[in-house]
C-alpha cells in the first residue's frame, strides 16, 4: 500500500462532499443564472438537523430502526426538510427580486447565507456539536490493503448513486429535457409550453435536498459540526463547479472529485500551509484560460 | 385684553422651557452613577463560543465587584461590543467603544483581532486590557502606553514546550503544526526557537513543521504525511475544533505518538469532537485552569458562575477576561479617578495587592502580565483536564 494510493483515497472522500455540494450549485446556476451563496449553509443546516434527529433525541431513532436504519431514516428526514427550506428560500429571497436582475439576486443570496448561518448559531449555539459515538458506525475494513471505514465506503457509494440518479433525471427523462430547455433559454422554454416555475421548484428542492444529505454524511464522517462549516464547503464546491464547467452536471462531479484529490496530494506532498493557495490559483487559471471549465463547451447545455 | 393674556401665557411657557432645559443640563453635568467598562469580545464569528464565555465571566466578575461596593463608590456597568472574531470588525468595535465614552476596555481574544483595536484605543488614549491575545509582538514591536494583557505570551509557552519535550519526554523527533493564525504560528515559532539549542547539541530534531487550514474538516492528507515523518511527539498550537479532528484522523491513520496541544487546543469540546477513547492522554501546555486556582476570589467567582451558568468556563481565557476587569477596577481604585493616563500609570506601578481570579495581577513596563506560570495538562480517562504529575 503506497502513500500515493492512500492520499488518493483521502482525496476521493473529500472530493465526494465537494461534488455533492457542487451539484446543487450547478443546477441552480443553470436554471437561474444565480450563484447561490446560501447553498453551503443549507449543507450546514442538513448537518445540524441530522444531529438533532440522531443525537438530540438521545438515540431514539437508532434504537427504533437500528444503526443503519436510523441513519437512512435521518437522511430521509433531513433531505426532505432541507428541500423544503430550499423551496422556501426561492419563494422568499429569490423570486421577488428575480426581475431586478442578477446583482440583486446575488446580494439576496449573500443575505440568505448570513441569515441561515446566524439562525443555526441562534438555535444550536456557537460551540461545535459532536455526533454521539453510539449513533455513528465505526467498523473498519481493509480493502486491497487500504485501511478504510465502512462509513467511508457508504459515503462514496451514496454520493456516486445520487450523482448518477441526477445525471439520469437530467439527461434521460422528459422532465430533464424541460430542465435543460429552461437552462438554455428561459423565455423560449416558456413559449414552447414548459412550466418553468415547476422546473425552478424542482431544482430548488433537489439541489438543497442533496446538499442537506451531504451535510448529514459530513457530520457523521467527521463527527463535529459547526454553524459556519458551510462557508468553506460552499467556496470549495464553487471552485469545483468552475473547474468542471459551471452549469454542467458531470462537470460538477468531476470538478469536485478532482479538487479533492488535488488538495490531498498538495497537502501530502507540498505543504498544508500552501494547499489553498494552489487550489484558488487553479480557480484563477481556469477562469483565465478555460472559463467554460474542463467539460464545458461554448455550446454546452447549461443545467 | 385677550392679546395681553395670550402673551402672558407665552412668557410662562417660555419660562417653563428654560427651567426644564436648565434642569436637564444640570442633570447631564452631574457625574454618572456608574463606571462604564467595555468588553470587546468575539460574541459571533469563529470563536463565538470563547467570546460568549468571556462575556459571562466578566459579568460574573462585575457582579462580585458591585456586591462588594463597586469602584470609587460607583457600580461597574459592562458594555459588550462584538468584534466577530475578525480584525475588520475589531476596528469598528473599537470605534464604537471610543464613541460610547467608556472608561476602559477589556479585550480582545485573538492577537490579530486585538492589534487593530489596540491601535485605535492608543490613539484615543483609552486603556485596553487584552485577555486572550498572546502574540509577542503586541507589546514588543511597538510601545503602547495604554495596552495591557492579563494572559501570558507565546514565547513563554513555546519555551515551556521545548524544555518539556526534550528534558521530560526525551523526544528525539519532534513535529510542530500550526494553522497560520497569528497566535498558533507565534507559539509554533517560539517552540522552534526554544528547541534550537537542543538541536545544536544534537539532542533532538524537528522532523515536521507545517500548517493546516483552519475551518477544514478533513486533515487525512496532512496526518498521513505527518505519520511518515515518524515523530516522537506532535505539538499542535492551533485551536480546538481542528485539534479534535486532527487527533482522531491521525489515530485512524495509524499515528500513535503523544499529542500535545497549545493552550487553545483542548477544552471540553476537544474531547467531544475527538471522542473520549482518542482524547484520553492528550496533553496541553497552558496557564493553570480556573479549576486549579484556589484563591478567595476564584472561589467566589466559581460559585457564582456555577450558579448562573451551571458549568465552569471550559477554557482558561474567559477567566483572564475576568482578571482584566479586576485589574481595571483595582487600578481605578488605586488611582482614585477614571482618567486614562492615571489608570495606565496605576496599572504599571501601583498594582501591589490587587488580586484577580488567578491571583495577584502585576504588569511589566511594556504592559505584559508578570509571572504567568505554565503547566502540562493531560486529559484523564473521564475526559477532564488534570495537571500532569
Amino acid at each position: 500500500m503506497t502513500i500515493l494510493q492512500e492520499q488518493i483515497i483521502n482525496g476521493l472522500t473529500i472530493g465526494s462532499f465537494y461534488a455533492l455540494v457542487a451539484l446543487g450549485y450547478s443546477m441552480v446556476y443553470g436554471v437561474m443564472k444565480l450563484i447561490n451563496f446560501a447553498h453551503g449553509d443549507l449543507f450546514s443546516l442538513g448537518a445540524f438537523l441530522g444531529y438533532t434527529v440522531l443525537t438530540g433525541t438521545s438515540g431514539v431513532v437508532t434504537r427504533m430502526f437500528g444503526l443503519w436504519g436510523g441513519i437512512a431514516c435521518t437522511a430521509l428526514v433531513v433531505g426532505l426538510s432541507v428541500a423544503i427550506a430550499g423551496i422556501l428560500m426561492e419563494r422568499i429571497a429569490y423570486r421577488p427580486v428575480y426581475p431586478s436582475g442578477r446583482l440583486s439576486l446575488v446580494v439576496s443570496a449573500l443575505g440568505m447565507s448570513i441569515f441561515i448561518q446566524n439562525a443555526i448559531m441562534a438555535i444550536w449555539g456557537a460551540r461545535p456539536q459532536a455526533f454521539a459515538a453510539a449513533v455513528v458506525p465505526s467498523t473498519r475494513l481493509t480493502v486491497l490493503g487500504i485501511p478504510v471505514t465502512v462509513l467511508q465506503i457508504i459515503i462514496l457509494a451514496v454520493s456516486f448513486l445520487l450523482m448518477a440518479a441526477i445525471w439520469f433525471i437530467v439527461e434521460k427523462t422528459a422532465f430533464g429535457a424541460s430542465i435543460r430547455a429552461a437552462a438554455l433559454d428561459r423565455e423560449t422554454a416558456t413559449l414552447v409550453g414548459i412550466d418553468v416555475r415547476k422546473v425552478i421548484f424542482f431544482v430548488f428542492a433537489l439541489g438543497p435536498g442533496l446538499g442537506g444529505i451531504a451535510g448529514l454524511m459530513n457530520g457523521l464522517y467527521y463527527r463535529s459540526i459547526t454553524f459556519n462549516m458551510g462557508w468553506n464547503y460552499g467556496l470549495k464546491a464553487f471552485t469545483a463547479t468552475i473547474l468542471g464547467g459551471i452549469g454542467n452536471i458531470p462537470g460538477a462531479m468531476l470538478g469536485g472529485l478532482l479538487l479533492g484529490i488535488f488538495e490531498s496530494l498538495l497537502a501530502g506532498y507540498v505543504s498544508g500551509a500552501w494547499k489553498d493557495v494552489f487550489v484558488f490559483l487553479i480557480l484563477i487559471l481556469t477562469l483565465i484560460f478555460r472559463p467554460t471549465g474542463i467539460l464545458g463547451e461554448k455550446t454546452a447545455e447549461k443545467v | 385684553m385677550a392679546k395681553h393674556r395670550n402673551s402672558g401665557w407665552w412668557i410662562a411657557l417660555a419660562a417653563c422651557c428654560v427651567v426644564s432645559v436648565c434642569a436637564l443640563l444640570v442633570g447631564a453635568s452631574t457625574p454618572a452613577t456608574t463606571i462604564k467598562i467595555a468588553l470587546q469580545a468575539p460574541i459571533t464569528g469563529d470563536y463565538a463560543y470563547e467570546g460568549q464565555m468571556a462575556k459571562q465571566s466578566v459579568e460574573v466578575a462585575a457582579e462580585l465587584i458591585n456586591k462588594a461596593g463597586g469602584v470609587l463608590g460607583k457600580k461597574i456597568e459592562i458594555v459588550v461590543i462584538d468584534d466577530a472574531s475578525n480584525p475588520k470588525d475589531s476596528a469598528l468595535a473599537a470605534q464604537k467603544a471610543v464613541s460610547q465614552k467608556v472608561v476602559a476596555v477589556i479585550g480582545s481574544y485573538g492577537s490579530s483581532v486585538t492589534e487593530p483595536a489596540a491601535d485605535i484605543y492608543e490613539r484615543n488614549k483609552l486603556v485596553s486590557v487584552g485577555y486572550g491575545c498572546t502574540a509577542v509582538r503586541l507589546t514588543m514591536d511597538k510601545e503602547r502606553k495604554y495596552f495591557f494583557r492579563t494572559c501570558g505570551r507565546d514565547d513563554a509557552q513555546g519555551l515551556f514546550f521545548g524544555k518539556y519535550a526534550v528534558e521530560t519526554m526525551g523526544a528525539k523527533r519532534i513535529a510542530i503544526m500550526h494553522d497560520n493564525s497569528t497566535f498558533a504560528k507565534g507559539v509554533a515559532d517560539e517552540a522552534k526557537k526554544a528547541l534550537e539549542p537542543y538541536i545544536a547539541a544534537g539532542k533532538t530534531q524537528i522532523v515536521y513543521f507545517d500548517a493546516i487550514t483552519p475551518k477544514e474538516k478533513d486533515f487525512s492528507a496532512v496526518v498521513t504525511k505527518l505519520r511518515e515523518t515518524k515523530p516522537d511527539v506532535w505539538y499542535f498550537t492551533g485551536y480546538y475544533p481542528e485539534a479534535g479532528l486532527l487527533i482522531r484522523q491521525a489515530r485512524d491513520a495509524g499515528l500513535s505518538c503523544p499529542f500535545v496541544g497549545g493552550n487553545a487546543a483542548i477544552n471540553n469540546d476537544f474531547v467531544k469532537i475527538a471522542g473520549l477513547d482518542v482524547a484520553k492522554g492528550a496533553m496541553m501546555t497552558q496557564e493553570p485552569l480556573v479549576t486549579d486556582v484556589t484563591t478567595d476570589i476564584a472561589k467566589q467567582f466559581k460559585s457564582l458562575y456555577m450558579e448562573k451558568y451551571k458549568e465552569l468556563p471550559s477554557s482558561p481565557w474567559p477567566v483572564y477576561a475576568a482578571d482584566a476587569l479586576y485589574a481595571i477596577a483595582g487600578a481605578i481604585t488605586k488611582a482614585g479617578k477614571t482618567d486614562s493616563a492615571a489608570i495606565a500609570d496605576a496599572l504599571r506601578t501601583k498594582m501591589a495587592g490587587v488580586q484577580g481570579v488567578t491571583g495577584p495581577i502585576l504588569f511589566t513596563e511594556r504592559g505584559d502580565r508578570k509571572d504567568v506560570p505554565y503547566k502540562m495538562y493531560v486529559v484523564d480517562s473521564q475526559g477532564a483536564l488534570k495537571v500532569k504529575q
